[in-house]
């Protein structure tokens, strides 16, 4: 069921949330619109609603029978994005094969692949007492870690760079796109048909010479019988594209930027590493950087817990943020505290579609984490960049400059 | 005191296996495993209870 009305709706989404959550500190204003509207639920108008309390989005994302994610997403794919805009049933056919390949134990069999390639970005900067966080570590760093994944070789970063900003930054690419949607859409189109002909070529050659990568794995992974079609080998590396890189890009720039700007708290860390997964916990909560979830259609019309009804066609956003602050869950969340206990956020995600990288994720902070203060404990915001810019689309910082000395 | 998964709610977040490594674990897929039948000793108790509080879907029993 693909409805192109959705890419409306969540155009006038964008909108409406513009003007109501601020980038740089949307903490107060997540709760401001809980307070604002009954169940926490804004409706801008008819057809559609976002949900910003947790009791409203638990329940979305768990009945995901009531709230489809099949939509469409214009990101320059020409079919659905495997695993994302499918419904169960087939959804959980696909999560069965990609589930065991982003396990938890096969993530910690990477680890330290992840970690040399970490070190090999910071050794690029340390003796230089500076660097631009965002452009030099976070937007490269979940790349290479993917080459790793993919087995394919270093050499193939700046191309993996040019697929992602072709789909995620098309500006980039071409500047006209930032103002023209015309060029931005057609920018998407190409990189789009360029990352298809890219992963099929690198396919052909696992037939040819099968590895131990996912790549591989893709290829001959087995559910009920079946294997995956090449098409949906296809859907799927562009999805990773989408979804695993500048995930983690952002969160890092949001991390990092919290640390830089909390001295006491990076202490913590520096004292004693082990703080670092609680700390990785409570910051993806605090910071929430995949802020609002995929916009979700009711295939009937469906009472909420608090006794709002939605029509059937509504297209409804939860907000991870909101769900993340909410005072029924956190009594205290204002206070950001890595020993926190009873963190039941939901950076993630929740439900059926649960961030599948969300294993690998927690490794890439954590590491970076780890890495970073290793080698460079003491460090600030370099003076004259204070003023962080959080720009459209995930919660990201631009051009995060760090000093040490 | 005695824990259980309803996995028909977990969805394999892993916050579990963070709060109590020697209590819970994960199967192939990610989800989680229980890994202590019947009683647990008292010293995993506190873990055990933390990992309720850290499961995002609700979906730790705990029998006292
Ligand atoms: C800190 C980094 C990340 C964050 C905050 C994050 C967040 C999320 C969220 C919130 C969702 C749910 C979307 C929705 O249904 O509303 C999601 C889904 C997904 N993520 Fe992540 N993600 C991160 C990293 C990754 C990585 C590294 C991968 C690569 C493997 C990945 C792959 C996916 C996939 C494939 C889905 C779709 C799952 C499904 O529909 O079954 N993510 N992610
Ligand atoms: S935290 Fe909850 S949902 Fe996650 S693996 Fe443990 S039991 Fe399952």
């Amino acid at each position: 069921m693909l409805l192109p009305p959705v890419i409306r709706a969540s155009f006038f989404t964008q909108m409406a949330l513009a003007q109501q959550v601020r980038l740089a500190n949307p903490q107060p204003d997540y709760v401001a619109m809980q307070q604002a509207h009954p169940g926490g639920l804004m409706c801008p108008m008819d057809g559609i609603a976002v949900s910003f309390g947790r009791e409203t989005t638990d329940f979305v994302l768990r009945h995901h029978e009531l709230f489809s994610s099949a939509v469409d997403m214009p990101l320059g794919n020409v079919r659905p994005l495997i695993p994302l805009n499918i419904d169960p049933p087939k959804h959980s056919k696909y999560r069965k094969i990609l589930d065991p390949l982003f396990s938890p134990k096969r993530m910690d069999e990477m680890e330290p692949d992840i970690a040399a390639r970490a070190n090999k970005f910071i050794d690029e900067f340390v003796a230089d007492g500076e660097c631009n966080f965002s452009e030099q570590f976070a937007e490269q760093f979940p790349s290479a870690v993917f080459l790793g994944l993919m087995g394919m070789p270093w050499d193939q970063l700046e191309m993996f760079l040019h697929l992602r900003d072709g789909i995620l930054h098309p500006e980039k690419v071409d500047p006209a796109a930032e103002a023209d949607f015309t060029v931005r859409f057609a920018v998407m189109n190409a990189t789009g048909q360029e990352i298809y002909t890219y992963f099929n070529e690198q396919l052909d050659q696992r037939e040819a010479n099968p590895a131990d990568d996912l790549l591989t794995h893709f290829i001959t992974a087995e559910v009920d019988g079946d294997t995956m079609s090449r098409e949906e080998v296809l859907d799927l590396c562009y999805l990773f594209l989408i979804a695993g890189l500048d995930t983690v890009s952002d969160s890092l720039t949001c991390l990092f930027a919290y640390l830089a700007q909390h001295p006491e708290q990076r202490q913590l860390i520096v004292d004693d590493p082990r703080v670092i997964p609680g700390a990785v916990e409570e910051l993806l909560r605090w910071e929430t950087p995949v802020p609002y979830g995929v916009p979700r259609v009711a295939t009937q019309d469906v009472q909420l817990p608090n006794g709002t009804t939605l029509a059937e066609g509504t297209v409804v956003t939860v907000s991870y943020g909101g769900a993340n602050i909410d005072p029924s869950e956190y009594p205290d969340g204002f206070d950001v505290r890595f020993d926190r206990d009873d963190n039941r956020h939901i950076a993630f995600g929740g439900g059926v579609h649960r961030c599948l990288g969300s294993h690998l994720a927690r490794r890439e902070l954590r590491i970076a984490l780890a890495e970073w203060h290793r080698r460079i404990p003491q460090y600030g915001i370099k003076p004259g960049h204070e003023d962080l810019q959080f720009p459209l689309g995930l919660r990201h910082v631009k051009d995060l400059t760090l000093s040490w000395s | 005191m005695k824990v259980r998964v309803d996995d028909s709610l977990c969805h394999g977040h892993q916050a579990c296996a963070v709060a109590a490594p020697k209590v819970f674990g994960a199967d192939d897929y990610g989800n989680a495993v229980v890994l202590i039948e019947g009683d647990l000793p008292a010293d995993l108790e506190a873990g055990t209870r933390r990992a309720q509080g850290n499961c995002p879907e609700h979906a730790i029993i705990i029998d006292e």
